[in-house]
């Protein structure tokens, strides 16, 4: 009993500042995703056009960011590029982790939205192609949205990846629930095991609805037709 | 029955310049496969024509280029040497608008290749407004009369895969007319069919037919194409090898490839 009441203490003391730092890393997380998801659906759209030149761009642009640790690449971006003394490269270390985190979410979204609309069958590009649409009307119409369908379950394992790895951005001093939870240990040494604890039931907190949400997406999109086959 | 604008049997050999839809001269097709160490020649050297209002059934055994040959014709595929004029517009011109063309050229796809996010009138009704930039009302209407005329009139708010194949076809058929073609191709159209399926969507085809369409027809239904090709080209290996009218080229085929391929399918 004794042993709650004191957790229940490091709780309640505690609880502000987690929260602070839960909500940096929702904020961090969401913008990311969403500017990740922006520019990752464009490059993916881009990297299945006609254009060589544009696809090995894209491919490098890739490779780069889906194949070197997330950590390395805020490195380069907080430590590595202001050194290169151009003045709009001088982030702070809320834009460093954004721009960071923004770049590498749409590296992955750009993989799966390109090999979404490959795998969309040939017959239908052909079939509007044969009536008469251009490029960008059947990429419209046709493609991307047959596409969006095939791309949610991957998606969601690529967000749940981005909000865990906003863990590593305490590196550079950013006040998100890890940091904040490293600090707190720094005051409480003694509920070290504890609060770590708590760090990781928040993330959970976090992250576990965005992949039942995305169950729910994946049961809709996938069975919208199907649904009315009865009708 | 519709009447049939132009005359029965096939067209004089010498006609006019205007009354040609398509003259096809000396095109070649080749792909290179395995990572450009094989090539082949999927067209060689085909010149060829259609008039208007012909019907003209293009048969062969599979690889012969008749599907590609087809696929030629609205620039679905491209070819390496030669030219393609489709009423008066040069397909190797570079200032054709390829596009254009394309919704003046109708196709009908052996797998159907309706739009999978969209339901059967949409089918109908998108390419009309996207394209041809009509007004929705307009567009349904079109769209209302044409599943109509296809003979499934309550499918319209069904999705594609909800359809069995046959109506499926049949939508694809409407979804080509409305785009008030000036000539139908059709890639082996009832080859993918149930049995029971494949009549019907002959004798929509049929009806297309009498009706004056113009149309080039790749298909293994013979009896469709004696009944009703005006002329039958026989492929074999990216070449025409025998052309005629139907009676002649299936009761006296003159080429021994052509009496062989008839007597394995007959």
């Amino acid at each position: 009993m004794e042993w709650f009441a004191q957790k229940w203490q490091v709780v309640e003391s505690l609880a502000p500042f987690l929260l602070h730092g839960l909500w940096m890393t929702f904020q961090v997380s969401m913008i990311a995703i969403i500017l990740g998801s922006l520019l990752g659906a464009i490059l993916g759209v881009m990297k299945t056009l006609d254009s060589r030149a544009l696809r090995l761009c894209i491919d490098a642009y890739m490779h780069f960011f889906r194949g070197t640790p997330y950590l390395v690449q805020l490195y380069l971006i907080y430590f590595v590029l202001p050194s290169l003394g151009i003045a709009w490269l001088q982030f702070d270390s809320y834009t460093a982790a954004i721009v960071s985190l923004t770049l590498y979410t749409a590296s992955y979204v750009t993989a799966i939205v390109a090999s979404a609309i490959d795998a969309v069958p040939r017959g239908q590009e052909e079939a509007a192609r044969a009536c008469g649409m251009t490029k960008a009307q059947r990429l419209y119409h046709i493609i991307v949205p047959q596409a969006l369908r095939l791309t949610v379950p991957p998606m969601a394992s690529v967000y749940v990846i981005v909000i865990k790895s906003t863990a590593v951005l305490s590196v550079i001093g950013l006040s998100e629930l890890t940091r904040q939870g490293e600090t707190s240990i720094l005051r409480m040494p003694q509920d070290t095991m504890f609060i770590y604890a708590l760090i990781a039931g928040l993330y959970f907190l976090y992250c576990y609805p965005v992949l039942r949400f995305a169950r729910w997406a994946e049961r809709r999109v996938g069975s919208s037709a199907a649904a009315q086959e009865n009708a | 029955m519709a009447v049939n604008n132009n005359e029965p049997g096939p067209r004089p050999e010498q006609g006019g310049a205007d009354q040609r839809m398509v003259v096809i001269d000396c095109i070649s097709r080749r792909f290179s496969i395995d990572g450009g160490k094989t090539v082949v020649t999927a067209l060689d050297d085909v010149s060829n024509y259609i008039d208007r209002g012909e019907v003209v059934v293009i048969i062969g055994p599979s690889g012969s280029g008749k599907s590609t040959l087809l696929r030629t014709l609205n620039g679905l595929e491209s070819i390496d040497e030669g030219n393609i004029v489709i009423d008066g517009v040069d397909l190797a011109d570079k200032k054709t608008n390829m596009n254009t063309l394309r919704a003046d050229v109708g196709m009908v796809f052996q797998h159907f290749n309706l739009f999978e996010n969209k339901t059967c009138l949409e089918n109908i009704v998108l390419p009309q407004v996207v394209v041809l930039k009509k007004n929705r009302e307009k567009a349904e209407r079109v769209a209302r009369d044409l599943l109509e005329r296809v003979g499934i009139p309550d499918r319209e708010n069904n999705y594609p895969r909800q359809l069995s194949g046959g109506q499926q076809q049949r939508v694809a058929i409407a979804r080509a007319l409305a785009m008030k073609p000036k000539m139908m191709l059709f890639d082996e159209a009832t080859s993918a069919l149930d049995p029971e399926t494949v009549n019907g969507v002959l004798s929509l085809m049929k009806e297309l037919a009498y009706d004056g369409m113009t149309m080039a027809v790749v298909t293994h239904e013979m009896g469709f194409a004696r009944e009703v090709a005006d002329r039958v080209i026989f492929m074999d290996g990216g070449r025409v090898i025998e052309e005629g009218s139907p009676g002649r080229f299936f009761d006296a085929p003159e080429s021994d490839r052509a009496k062989k391929f008839l007597e394995q399918i007959l």
